[in-house]
């Protein structure tokens, strides 16, 4: 795909992130897809903005919420799409399925369902990069939840202690579940995690894709040169519900309000002219990648003990 | 004793109803008690366990938490040595490992190590996942965990009298911790609660009898109870042959006494556990026997659970991972015939999941 500008290519990754969520959206309702779904529609640029600067040799570690940085990162679709079909030629194998997506060949090193699991993991992967000289960096993903948690506030402090090369990256969409911050935090998460002695840095448009990479680009950039860690929060906003293929907004644990002032300014909903240049394309790509999955096999009896140990 | 079983009796309760009213009575019948866990103040009240109740006892008594697993462990711990009566939950087992060290260094030996000065009455609810995907971190059922260590009381509820008897009895008048596995397939399904059951009548906190038979004893926990006694169903009708199946329910503190009974009777013993076999519940029901009477058995034990790897996502492999209908018959009439080509026709069902209301969240 050719592109006039970056904004362009940008924008591309975004979209094809949106349209893979509501094809799975589709998709659901045949059960083909059974499994539990974290979607990321409303938090792609955010993905998008990240991974744009990142080397493939650079590592990102997720979490459950992980189909947009998965391919983000360059993972690919047909993969994608198989292992959330649970077949055989899925990324993981059908072993892991949409909340467990990996892909190391492109850097994506894993994702975890338990929040703040994988927060260590990439503290221990800038360990390795420091004590290996490698000059590759790593991205430690993470939603305003695992903030909550004690491994993150350790994590924390090891990258400080230690001077690793590695940028924290909180996706706040001010919601753990159902559970706002405020209900949960008694604290400033820039404030405290400044405390341990990391910059910090802040993001409000987390819709807008050139603006999180305008700001990350910048920190990637900080890393690669004095190998010290970095941190920043993005603003975001999570538009379906918190696992499954429907909106919740009249649950009455959220305001309506905010999130129709979100996608009133979310390119992906509102620049008509680039969507109709690049949908048709991009469809045909995902097209192209459910069929893969259909047509792929399961996995047999014998595939069920091997990788155990 | 009996009171919410006698309150209810006659009618029909889902699992998850029976807990919702478990939950209620805790609440109401002491004020002391509180309930602490991610999600119990929402619109979904931890699967409709806890729903509106927030708004009935209040925000200081129905607290949505932090996600922050270990110290609420530990904060239950601290609020129980000091008057409250906390209930603290999980919405899978696998997150409760996070306060593992607080459940396993300090909850089980609080009283014991300070020479009986304290105790710590709580009700720590824990849900397995199954199906539909659970996978690797949603589907475990770490029971032998929990029961491994002297100091926790551990249940796997598999009946909604279970739930009614069990917990009014432990949030009442039981003084020590309690974790109660609770399984999220039974959630949907209705049982009938009746005053002269086996479960009203038995002691709380122990195993129960659920069906006489003479030719092999199963014995079965949580969900594995109800297909144990579905495929005791079908072989009675399909091969008359007599299961008798025991409720192990109180996987720490089991009826010893109860399976050396039934295996003296039908000298044939089948463990079916919701884990995996190695160092669990069926490693266990192994040892009771062997220690106090193997020579009862007439022919080797046999043990179904989850095949030795981490549960996959895949359909097709979770559907290999778990023993069905047709596996656990099989188990029987081989054990009963003494010969793999018994010549018993099994139920053609691959896939336990599909027997009970397909479980497609909300998770
Ligand atoms: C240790 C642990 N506790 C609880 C859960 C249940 N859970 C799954 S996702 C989630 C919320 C996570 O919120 P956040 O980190 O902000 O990510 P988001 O879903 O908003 O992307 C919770 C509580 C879990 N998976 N692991
Ligand atoms: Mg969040």
């Amino acid at each position: 795909m050719k592109f006039n500008d970056l904004y362009e290519e940008l924008f591309y990754k975004a979209l094809s992130i949106r349209l893979v969520e509501e094809k799975i959206i589709e998709l659901y309702p045949t059960d083909k897809i059974e499994s539990p779904v974290h979607l990321s529609i409303g938090q792609e640029a955010v993905a998008v903005g990240v991974c744009q600067e990142l080397r493939t040799t650079d590592l990102i570690f997720s979490n459950n919420r992980g189909h947009a940085y998965y391919l983000a990162k360059g993972g690919d679709l047909k993969e994608f799409f198989a292992e959330l079909y649970g077949k055989n030629t899925g990324c993981c194998r059908g072993k892991g399925g949409s909340m467990h997506l990996a892909a190391t060949d492109v850097g994506f090193m894993g994702a975890s369902a338990i929040v703040a699991s994988t927060i260590p993991h990439a503290v221990g992967a800038a360990l390795a990069a420091k004590k290996l000289n490698k000059n590759h960096i790593i991205t430690s993903v993470f939603g305003d939840g695992a903030v909550d948690e004690g491994v993150y506030h350790e994590a924390l402090n090891f990258a400080s202690l230690h001077k690793l090369p590695i940028i924290f990256v909180c996706e706040n969409n001010d919601l753990a579940v159902h559970s706002r911050t405020t209900e949960r935090q008694a604290f400033k998460i820039l404030d405290h995690a400044g405390n341990y002695g990391i910059p910090t840095h802040y993001c409000a448009e987390g819709y807008d894709f050139t603006e999180v990479y305008r700001v990350f680009s910048r920190l990637v950039s900080e890393v690669r040169t004095t190998r010290l860690p970095q941190y920043i929060e993005i603003k975001t906003c999570r538009y379906m519900e918190h696992v499954g293929v429907n909106e919740d907004y009249n649950a009455g644990y959220r305001s309506i309000k905010q999130i129709e002032s979100w996608k009133a300014k979310d390119p992906l909903m509102n620049q008509k002219a680039l969507i109709d240049k690049f949908k048709p394309s991009i469809l045909k790509e995902i097209e192209e990648a459910v069929m893969f999955a259909e047509d792929s096999s399961w996995p047999e009896l014998t595939d069920l003990l091997t990788d155990v140990i | 004793m009996n009171s919410l079983i006698d309150k209810f009796s006659g009618s029909v309760l889902s699992y998850r109803e029976a807990l919702f009213h478990a939950m209620d009575d805790a609440l109401s019948g002491n004020p002391k008690v509180i309930i602490m866990g991610q999600g119990v103040t929402d619109h979904k009240g931890l699967f409709g366990t806890t729903l509106n109740f927030s708004s009935k006892y209040g925000r200081d008594r129905v607290l949505d938490t932090p996600l922050a697993e270990e110290a609420l462990a530990g904060i239950a711990l601290g609020a129980s040595l000091n008057g409250l009566y906390p209930i603290n939950t999980h919405m899978r087992v696998d997150f409760s490992l996070c306060c593992m060290n607080q459940v396993v260094n300090l909850i089980a030996k609080y009283k014991y190590m300070s020479g009986g000065q304290f105790e710590c009455p709580m009700l720590i609810r824990m849900v397995i996942g199954r199906s539909w995907g659970q996978g690797a971190q949603h589907s475990q059922s770490l029971q032998s965990f929990f029961a491994h260590v002297p100091g926790l009381t551990v249940i796997m509820p598999s009946h909604s009298d279970s739930i009614l008897k069990d917990y009014h009895y432990i949030v009442h008048s039981y003084r020590a911790p309690v974790i109660s596995i609770e399984h999220r397939l039974l959630y949907d399904v209705k049982f009938n609660i009746e005053q002269n059951s086996v479960y009203s009548n038995d002691d709380p906190l122990s195993s129960h009898l659920v069906r006489n038979g003479n030719d092999v004893t199963i014995v079965a926990t949580s969900i594995m109870v109800l297909e144990a006694l579905r495929a005791a169903q079908y072989l009675s009708t399909n091969a008359g042959l007599e299961c008798e199946v025991i409720d192990l329910n109180c996987v720490s503190h089991p009826d010893k006494e109860m399976i050396m009974n039934s295996v003296e009777k039908t000298g044939r013993l089948i463990i079916a556990d919701t884990s995996w076999q190695a160092y669990g519940v069926c490693a266990e029901v192994c040892r009771i026997v062997c220690e106090k009477a193997p020579s009862l058995l007439k022919v080797p034990v046999l043990t179904l659970g989850m095949q030795p790897a981490t549960c996959p996502t895949a359909k097709t492999l979770e559907d290999y991972f778990y023993p069905n209908l047709q596996t656990l018959t099989g188990a029987i009439a081989r054990i009963v015939s003494g010969k793999t080509n018994h010549g018993i026709p099994l139920p053609d069902e691959h896939s336990m999941a599909d027997a009970y209301k397909k479980f497609r969240g909300p998770f």
